[in-house]
């Protein structure tokens, strides 16, 4: 029985089917247009940090054949084969692209779908047409991504470029250092004899780009721009322009003394980027440091030759790579820093006062004093926690001094938080002040807050919080706990001596909590003491 | 000496006048005859012959009081190198302008080509919120300007609806939009009771709104609702 996806919906891999070997079938096509569809392998920061995942018409197959590409079968202009538990641990996430070859716009595009079928048995499936598309000229379809166990997200979002687009997207920092894509597009795309195989794929990266008048930033991949008119052989001198600037940087090196030893030792490496990694002097590992050779190759001194401005830097460019996340449900993680609730009629959300950074629509904020909640925990926590009812009809996009912000649903169960830790959360959720038991403490993060019910609480960390299971002896620093799972009991501890003469010089002000509880539980701490 | 583990953030000289390095750090390349102006003590290390000196006398009056808000200062640097800027960890933006011109929330630049224009200019409709130390810095012309904000930024589409935006927050948008003060400031508020949302600014028409998840601005901002 297939599940019917829409864009922004995500599911867990496991609640769809229990197999791990899965078909990803694409289905994607438009008058008199055609199509490349590929898998980026991204690691844990969405990067392509490994070209050899990035699998396309021209690299059929990851190297331990997790990921494979099948062809165009059983109605699927483009099939892959996904073994999920063989993907190795950097590979966090699949993305599902398709890129138009040749000229047209996927506003084109006649309704298509993204299906997964496991065991000859379609548990999945994604439709799209072009009716939700512009003028963009590739769309990430789908992606699979591993957060504690895979799950399947129906993306659906376009982008403006090609392929090599795409491919500096993924590429990361690549797209802002200028002459960079030439050496390295080649990087990201398999090269299977190091050297020899820089130039040609390229060529066909950029191939696509080539015959269509590029769209505002379709930034065919050689900015280098020198000598642009011929876009393919541009790609191919692209390496020698960088080597040649250099040269011509030192070519008038007299100027600026002081800059020029430093640099001296750097410009022998330079013809690394024609040589085969490795009879550089350097220690690198080819795959390891992609990043680094190409700007290891220029001589600082040649700093003199302003290169062009890229056109990845221009304004809207910029601006696109920080735009709205899509839409997805009621509360959406925009960035690791900032969250957006989605209000409607009749479902207030509760937030931490002056945490509001924007918002779109027509919204309402008061402040909430009345009620029990609102009292104590301001009389009590000594945390001085006030909350704001943020009521009406749009959206609200919250933040706190840039902590990581993290989206925790509720369905039924049950969180601790503590005052500090508590950004936003539904109205709808039931809350409660406890007093964490125990004797003899002084103030501050005595009380935590109990949330019970159905809906999400938006929790805020400073800095990349630390997620502990509850063992027999967990002990945590009252000041740093953010929450905890129903079930793992708080309770005071006398280990203040354990602290001091743990920690010599550490006042014993701070407040240790142990937690109890069955396994299953835990306990979110962040790196900073309040 | 293995090194490995910090090759990964080696410098990368590409010869473009400004690129980000590992999303924090500002990497300008200097040459002569094509000076920046920063924000003073933003420097973390320069690579070559660069020198700093003060912001040239028509600038002194009237855009670096803005900028720096708290007294501090614009610098100009000139030379021939690579010049390494930072804000206190914030993240850097980079932009190009192509004979465009972008407003600026005046803290938030953190450097920009000497050949840009750089003016002060009044929003019309946003004078109650002369207390909130909002500065809007018009750059314009043709080149480099970069940006910092605390934390990850976000670029609202104007365009879409109008968008209210917390003055603290904000960092730059693009020129033309219609801004208007908003208040939610109610009777209960006035008895010191407020949302802790007080003003906000509003936008609207064809264009983009820089925000940062942050509120953090340091002493700029005295006056909050």
């Amino acid at each position: 029985m297939a599940r019917e996806f829409q864009r922004g919906h995500k599911a867990k891999i496991s609640d769809l089917t229990a197999g791990t070997d899965l078909y990803v079938g694409v289905q994607i096509s438009g008058p008199g247009l055609t199509f490349d569809i590929s898998c980026f392998g991204l690691d844990a920061d969405e990067r392509l940090s490994d070209d050899r995942y990035f699998i396309f018409f021209n690299q059929p197959k990851s190297p331990e054949d997790s990921i494979q590409l099948l062809g165009a079968q059983a109605g699927d202009t483009e099939s892959f084969r996904v073994t999920l538990d063989q993907i190795p641990a950097q590979i966090q996430k699949l993305s599902f692209t398709a890129t138009l070859d040749g000229a047209g716009q996927m506003s084109q595009i006649a309704p298509g779908y993204v299906r997964i079928v496991a065991g000859g048995e379609e548990v999945a499936r994604y439709s799209f047409d072009g009716a939700e598309f512009s003028t963009e000229r590739a769309v990430m379809l789908a992606d699979f991504y591993l957060k504690d166990v895979w799950r399947f997200a129906a993306v659906g979002q376009g982008f403006d470029g090609g392929l090599d687009a795409l491919l500096k997207n993924f590429g990361g920092e690549v797209a802002e250092e200028e002459p960079a894509p030439a050496p390295d597009a080649p990087a990201q795309i398999p090269a299977q004899t190091q050297a020899p195989a820089f130039a040609p794929p390229p060529q066909q990266a950029a191939a696509p780009q080539a015959p269509a008048p590029a769209p505002t930033f379709g930034a065919p991949a050689p900015p280098p721009a020198p000598a642009p008119p011929a876009p393919a052989p541009s790609v191919h001198t692209a390496p020698t322009i960088v080597g040649t600037t250099p040269a011509g940087g030192v070519g008038t090196p007299p100027g600026p003394p002081p800059g020029v030893p430093p640099q001296a030792p750097a410009a022998p490496t330079s013809p690394q980027m024609f040589t085969p990694p490795g009879a550089g002097p350097q220690t690198f590992t080819p795959p390891g440091a992609p990043a680094a050779f190409p700007g290891q190759g220029q001589p600082f001194g040649g700093a003199t030759a302003l290169a062009p401005v890229p056109p990845e830097a221009n304004v809207r460019v910029v601006l696109t790579k920080y735009a709205e996340a899509p839409v997805g449900d009621r509360w959406t993680e925009q960035n690791p820093q900032l969250v957006r609730a989605t209000l409607t009629k009749g479902a207030p959300i509760l937030a931490k006062q002056g945490s509001m950074v924007a918002y779109q629509g027509d919204i309402d904020f008061a402040h909430k004093g009345s009620g029990l909640l609102g009292k104590l925990t301001g009389a009590l926590t000594g945390q001085g926690m006030s909350l704001m009812r943020c009521a009406g009809d749009g959206e609200v996009f919250l933040a706190d001094e840039a902590s990581r912000v993290f989206v925790i649903r509720l369905q039924g169960e049950q969180l601790y938080t503590s005052a500090q830790g508590v950004l936003a959360f539904d109205e709808a959720l039931d809350t409660e002040v406890r007093r964490i038991e125990g004797a003899g403490l002084h103030g501050g993060g005595l009380f935590s807050m109990l949330f019970s019910g159905t809906g999400a609480v938006a929790v805020k960390t400073r800095g990349v919080p630390v997620v502990i299971p509850v063992g027999p002896a967990t002990y945590v620093d009252g000041n740093a706990v953010i929450a905890w799972s129903a079930g793992a009991q708080a309770v005071t501890t006398t280990a203040l001596r354990l602290r001091r003469s743990g920690y010599a010089r550490q006042t014993s002000e701070a407040v240790n909590l142990q937690f109890r509880g069955a396994p299953g539980n835990f306990v979110v701490v962040q790196p900073f003491e309040v | 000496m293995d090194t490995q583990t910090l090759s990964a953030h080696r410098a990368a000289s590409t010869g473009v006048r400004m690129t980000v390095h590992s999303s924090k750090t500002l990497k300008v390349t200097m040459a002569t005859g094509h000076d920046l102006l920063a924000k003073a003590g933003s420097m973390i290390a320069y690579d070559g012959y660069v020198q700093f000196d003060g912001a040239p006398a028509n600038l002194r009056r009237s855009a670096e009081e803005m900028v720096s808000g708290e007294g501090g200062k614009l610098m100009l640097c000139r030379g021939d190198g690579d010049l390494y800027l930072a804000d206190y960890g914030g993240d850097v933006i980079v932009l190009h302008l192509d004979n465009e011109a972008l407003s600026v929330n005046g803290a938030t630049l953190l450097a920009c080509d000497a050949s840009l224009e750089l003016t002060i200019e009044p929003v019309k409709g946003l004078a109650k919120l002369s207390g909130s130390g909002l500065t809007n810095l018009v750059v314009r012309g043709t080149g480099w300007v970069s940006l910092v904000s605390r934390g990850i930024p976000m670029a609202l589409d104007c365009a879409e609806r109008e968008t209210y935006v917390d003055p603290d927050a904000l960092i730059a948008w693009t020129t033309g939009l219609d801004m208007k003060a908003r208040r939610t400031v109610k009777a209960s508020a006035l008895i010191g009771r407020g949302s802790g949302e007080a003003f906000q600014i509003g936008f609207k028409g064809q264009g983009f709104v820089v925000v940062q998840p942050s509120e953090d601005t340091g002493d700029r901002f005295k006056v909050r609702g």
